[in-house]
């Protein structure tokens, strides 16, 4: 949340947003249909080219600002309210000794909480690091061991947006404590180093200790808060470890490395279009019908509903760790 | 292969100088060498011999048969193309001249199958040297080839043999003297109506194995035994010449008989002429005796024919009396040393050894030098650790190994790498393939690269079942019926074996498919075919290879389709039949093998016992093809081919111009590489290679392959050392310790290999050095210690297993960096989003603006 640069500047455009929306909703179909509104006497061409730009550019600022707004502001609403599902489920299957101990997990299940005290940072971290599962909190890469136990473990979340979980973690420093709970218990972890590109690998870890490993990713420069672009490592070590099972995975796909994106989302984002699609030309023929008014009423909830599951598929599409 | 002939008749004649002036047996039955190992003085070994059958009759007059074209006694020479340093499995050439025409010829001679024959020449290994050469030593792979049990007094003729002991022609006898009683031998006859005669085999351990049914015979005589027999009875044409490679087995392959490097053993080759009779009861040949006739018979076949339904002959001229007395005294008795088994240098030397790891097309030289260096205190153990080429060249770059031996130029991340070139070799398409009617084996076989093209592409249907593949109609079921492959190979059988539609080859990855694939890429005849154009006889390529990229280091098996009915066992195990004819192996020594066995790697086989409820299928390979009716090819290296004796076919390189792998054609290919860098391998352009028209397209060159940096000092004086020593001691042809077997040709300080000898010289300072700069684009120092696990992923954080660590790590490792992972999207997108939001909204206002005022 922190990582908002200006968020005045989002939160004026929201009341913005909505108002506009409706009048370019109404003006949308001008432009393809026969008005049917009375129009104010034979355009001129100056009239008809500047309502055209009018529009198409109201079109284009409202897309791209809904989407900045969902990145930064709504997207981490949405993130809180996951995380408190998760953290209930996960104290519950914690107390009822449930909670999973690996190799194999469903994907977006809570597997451990992670505690950052310098940070303030509480977080439930999910299975799997697919773009979509770092929708909801931090993630477990899943060809690695869990947090705590023997042998490394790799725990990526998003800089930026959606809540921007690890938007702090660049502010580590070595020695800082890192607090992990999991199914077999807790463990403390002390952060040894940051790394960047080209900074050496960690030493081979010792048998009987545990690494865990924070990737996200950060930004420089004035906008580098929400323009993170570069991995980022941060390695810490605990020197007693649970035992780890056996069986990991080998691998995961390219979607759930550092950086990777999940196209597989696209068939999902074609539908959402085209809801979006049917949404405008049913206002279209409502405004035949009935009354503005009446129409928006049933119409917005609609609009913002599509817009806000079509924003999440299209995070989705985009670098897992921004 | 001209001068490989040459080269063996002087070496043959040098060696036969002793002997009669026989003339020279043909020589060129053995596969053309590419280093002829006849060559090595006092290597092959010939022996001139004269015998005769007696037949007395009553009144003791001697009636003789004698050779009918001398009017004289047989004069037969037996001549054996190498002796020296044998090694498992390995094939010796054996030839005679001067013999008795055979008759009734057998489908397998090897083993049991080949008793039922007349007039042929028994090959057999036997412990022991010269007068040491018992029949109790030589090996039979069943009692029946050695022991008459319980025969009709009419079928006891060797109690009628003239040279033999009078012990030896009692009722009941033994070789050895002492019959065995009853609980042991259960099956002999000693009621006195039968006769037996029991030729037992006393083992290198001296226990006596009885031999009176297959219970008491040793171990390795048990039927269906995991290696097939290897004493031959041999075929002898009209001329009174044959040949037989024969297969020499060490105490590794059979303990039993035990030959090895300190027990000394003899191939010893019987040519049987008939059981020469002692005096009969009278002088009316109306009136003898049942034995006195049989003993009198001069065999039931005409000389030249067969004997397919493997009936009965007649027992005076057949192999199965090979050891008494009248064929025994006949035998000829070759003296072979065996050289050091494979596993010498792990017993002798406890040192830890240094891996290379790598080609296989090494193999057989490798086994050669290792005792070179083991046994060598001064120097490391070496050890040859066979893996796919890439495989060996990525454990080498990661620091797992000291080196890899590869035949092409890899990529590596790291340190630079040099290659030494070692060993001047290549593959060959091997080839087991008889001529009709007993006509002996083809050994001129030619090959074109669109026939490799149909075989790889699995484009031969095989059978009916391969006929229903769609797109395929037209396509011929085997080789053999490919009009394109018989116009090269005139007179071969036009049966079509499922064995003859496809090629066995390697299932991994290797510089060999590569160099294989090269060359089908070169012809624009076969890439034509391999992209989908029919060939002149309308024969298209298999749909599933169409269009495949070559070349390419692995082969894959794409063809999925799987045939419908047939057979009740085939219905009920539907498997996809393109997969199950190609049926790739993981090394070339199992090509190799499979060759000498002529037992084709063909999944097909599918049986059904009806004896039970539901009935059981029995699915797998396909039996071994009969002698006189083999069809087989694979890829082979030169060095098992000419370890095994097997044959490689020619290969076009111009047109109408096939060239086989010789010293000569191997040397031609030199004359094309061009230099890669200063230390780097050599280029061989396949173009240029087949535009040269005497260079054998298969020819390859094994290097050694190290870091130039970062290598362990040991380590990088352990390779040094190794190429120094192999492209010097080791490129002296021979077969002792050390030296370069067959299939190799030397690499030499002169001549066409100089530029090889230079490069290796140069590349062995630089690995000893450990200076060579890394090439400036690499980033940073990247050290990965040898040892250290190869799982540590540059690209993302380590995914150790718990204990993939050193347990304590004293010093700090020096870790390769961090790779970089960034993204333009994540990096761009928030602010591009925010900055168009703005800028739009701003557009909008003010194009809102203008047309309100453009109404006013």
């Amino acid at each position: 949340m922190t990582a908002l640069d200006d968020p005045q500047v989002v939160t004026h455009e929201q009341p913005a947003t909505q108002g506009r929306g409706s009048r370019f909703r109404r003006q949308a179909p001008q432009r393809r249909a026969p008005r049917p509104v009375q129009p104010a006497g034979p355009p001129n061409r100056v009239e008809t080219a500047s309502s055209v730009i009018s529009t198409s550019t109201t079109m284009v600022a409202l897309v791209t600002l809904w989407m900045a707004l969902q990145m930064l502001v709504l997207g981490g609403v949405a993130q809180e309210r996951s995380q408190s599902l998760l953290y209930g489920e996960f104290r519950a299957q914690v107390a009822a000794a449930t909670a999973p101990v690996g190799p194999v997990t469903e994907p977006g299940a809570p597997v451990a909480l992670l505690e950052i005290p310098r940070l303030g940072l509480q977080q439930v971290v999910v299975e799997g690091t697919a773009s979509g599962d770092l929708l909801a909190g931090p993630g477990h890469l899943r060809n690695t061991v869990l947090p705590g136990q023997a042998g490394t473990s790799v725990v990526l979340g998003r800089a930026a947006t959606y809540g921007s979980p690890f938007a702090d973690v660049e502010h580590l420093e070595p020695g800082d404590r890192i607090e992990v709970t999991v199914g077999q218990g807790r463990v403390v972890f002390t952060v040894q180093a940051l790394r960047r590109s080209g900074d050496p690998l960690p030493q081979p870890l010792a048998s009987g200790r545990s690494r865990l490993t924070l990737v996200t990713a950060e930004g420089s420069g004035r906008l580098g808060a929400i323009a993170p672009g570069e991995t980022l490592y941060v390695d810490a070590e605990a020197s007693s470890a649970f035992p780890a099972p056996s069986g990991l995975p080998p691998t995961v796909p390219e979607s759930e490395k550092p950086m990777g994106i999940d196209t597989g989302v696209l068939p999902l984002l074609a539908l959402d279009l085209a809801l979006l699609l049917a949404l405008t030309l049913g206002v279209i023929a409502a405004r035949q019908r009935w009354s503005l008014v009446h129409v928006w009423v049933v119409a917005t909830p609609l609009a913002i509903a599509l817009a806000w599951v079509t924003t999440d598929g299209v995070m989705r599409l985009l670098p897992n760790l921004t | 292969m001209r001068r490989g002939i040459r080269l063996g008749l002087v070496a043959l004649v040098v060696a036969a100088s002793a002997s009669t002036g026989v003339s020279a047996p043909a020589i060129a039955d053995r596969p053309q060498p590419v280093t002829p190992r006849a060559a090595v003085a006092g290597d092959a070994w010939s022996q001139t011999k004269s015998m005769q059958r007696e037949l007395i009759a009553a009144d003791g007059t001697s009636t003789a048969i004698s050779d009918p074209n001398t009017g004289g006694a047989w004069q037969v020479t037996v001549s054996a193309d190498h002796t020296q340093n044998l090694r498992g499995r390995e094939r010796v050439g054996i030839t005679w001249s001067g013999a008795q025409p055979s008759a009734g010829r057998a489908n397998d001679p090897f083993g049991p199958g080949g008793m039922n024959q007349e007039y042929p020449v028994v090959v057999l290994q036997c412990r022991g040297t010269g007068d040491d050469v018992k029949p109790e030593t030589c090996w039979t792979s069943s009692f029946g080839q050695r022991s008459q049990v319980s025969r009709s007094p009419s079928d006891a003729t060797w109690t009628e043999d003239l040279h033999a002991l009078g012990s030896a022609k009692t009722q009941v006898s033994s070789a050895l003297g002492d019959v065995p009683g009853a609980d042991r031998c259960p099956d002999v006859d000693r009621s006195g109506v039968t006769y037996t005669r029991l030729v037992p085999f006393v083992s290198a351990k001296g226990q006596v194995y009885p031999a009176c049914d297959a219970k008491t015979m040793p171990p390795e005589a048990a039927s269906e035994a995991a290696l097939p027999a290897n004493e031959i009875a041999g075929y002898t044409d009209a001329q009174g010449r044959g040949s037989a490679q024969f297969e020499v087995r060490t105490d590794v392959e059979n303990e039993s008989l035990g030959c090895s490097k300190q027990v000394a053993c003899s191939i010893v080759v019987i040519p049987i002429g008939g059981i020469s009779c002692e005096s009969a009861s009278t002088e009316v040949e109306q009136q003898m005796t049942p034995v006195e006739k049989s003993c009198r018979r001069t065999g039931q076949f005409s000389p030249g024919s067969s004997n397919f339904t493997s009936t009965g002959v007649d027992q005076a001229v057949s192999p199965a009396l090979w050891w008494a007395e009248s064929n025994w005294r006949n035998r000829f008795a070759i003296p072979v040393t065996f050289g050091d088994p494979p596993d010498t240098c792990d017993i002798l030397d406890p040192r830890a050894p240094t891996g290379f790891y790598g080609s296989e097309l090494l193999a057989q030289a490798a086994l050669q030098w290792a005792p070179a260096y083991c046994l060598n205190k001064k120097r490391f153990k070496f050890q040859h650790n066979q893996m796919p080429d890439q495989a060996g060249f990525s454990l080498m770059a990661s620091g797992g190994g000291a080196a890899a031996l590869v035949s092409s130029k890899y990529e590596s991340e790291g340190d630079p790498v040099g290659y030494a070139p070692v060993a001047l070799t290549g593959f060959g398409i091997g080839y087991i393939v008889d001529r009709p009617e007993n006509a002996g084996e083809y050994t001129d076989l030619r090959l074109n690269a669109r026939l490799l093209a149909k075989l790889v592409t699995q484009s031969y249907v095989g059978s009916s079942y391969g006929a229903a593949h769609p797109g395929m109609e037209q396509n011929p079921w085997a080789i053999t019926k490919d009009p394109e492959f018989t116009a090269l190979n005139p007179g071969l059988t036009d049966n079509a074996l499922e064995a003859g539609a496809t090629l066995l080859s390697l299932s991994n990855s290797s510089d060999v498919i590569r160099q294989l694939t090269e060359y089908i890429a070169a012809d624009k005849e076969a890439m034509a075919f391999v992209k989908g154009k029919a060939d002149p006889w309308g024969m298209r390529v298999n749909p599933s290879y169409k269009k495949i990229k070559l070349p390419r280091d692995e082969w894959p098996l794409l063809d999925d389709f799987v045939p419908q009915g047939g057979t009740d066992c085939k219905a009920n195990n539907p498997s996809t039949y393109f997969n199950d004819l190609a049926a790739p192996v993981s090394t070339m020594r199992k090509v190799a093998e499979a060759l000498l066995d002529a037992w084709p790697n063909v999944q097909t086989r599918c049986d059904t016992d009806l004896s039970v409820t539901p009935p059981i299928y029995k699915v797998g390979r396909v039996e071994r093809q009969h002698y006189g009716d083999r069809f087989m090819l694979g890829v082979v290296s030169l060095g098992d081919a000419q370890r095994y004796g097997l044959r490689t076919a020619g290969l076009e390189t111009r047109k109408d111009k096939y060239v086989t792998p010789t010293t000569d054609s191997l040397t031609a290919a030199m004359k094309v590489i061009e230099p890669d860098g200063k230390r780097g391998p050599f280029e061989m352009d396949m173009v240029e290679l087949r535009k040269a028209g005497n260079a054998y397209p298969g020819t390859m060159l094994v290097y050694t392959a190290a870091r130039l940096q970062n290598l362990d000092k040991k380590d990088a004086a352990k390779v040094a050392q190794f190429i120094r020593t192999a492209t010097t001691e080791g490129q002296r042809s021979g077969s002792g310790n050390g030296q370069l077997p067959g299939g190799f040709v030397p690499i030499r300080k002169s001549g066409a290999t100089k530029a090889l000898y230079t490069r290796a010289q140069a590349v062995a300072r630089a690995i000893e050095q450990q200076k060579v700069p890394v090439a400036p684009p690499e980033a940073g120092p990247a050290t990965v210690t040898p040892g250290s696990p190869e799982a540590v992923p540059v690209g993302e954080p380590v995914v150790a297993a718990p204990a993939a660590g050193p347990a304590a790590a004293p010093e700090a490792l020096t870790m390769p960096p961090t790779k970089a992972v960034s993204s333009e999207w994540s990096g761009r997108l928030l602010p591009v989003l925010l900055m168009l939001g703005l800028v739009f909204a701003v557009v909008s206002a003010v194009s809102r603006v203008v047309t309100l005022r453009s109404r006013r």
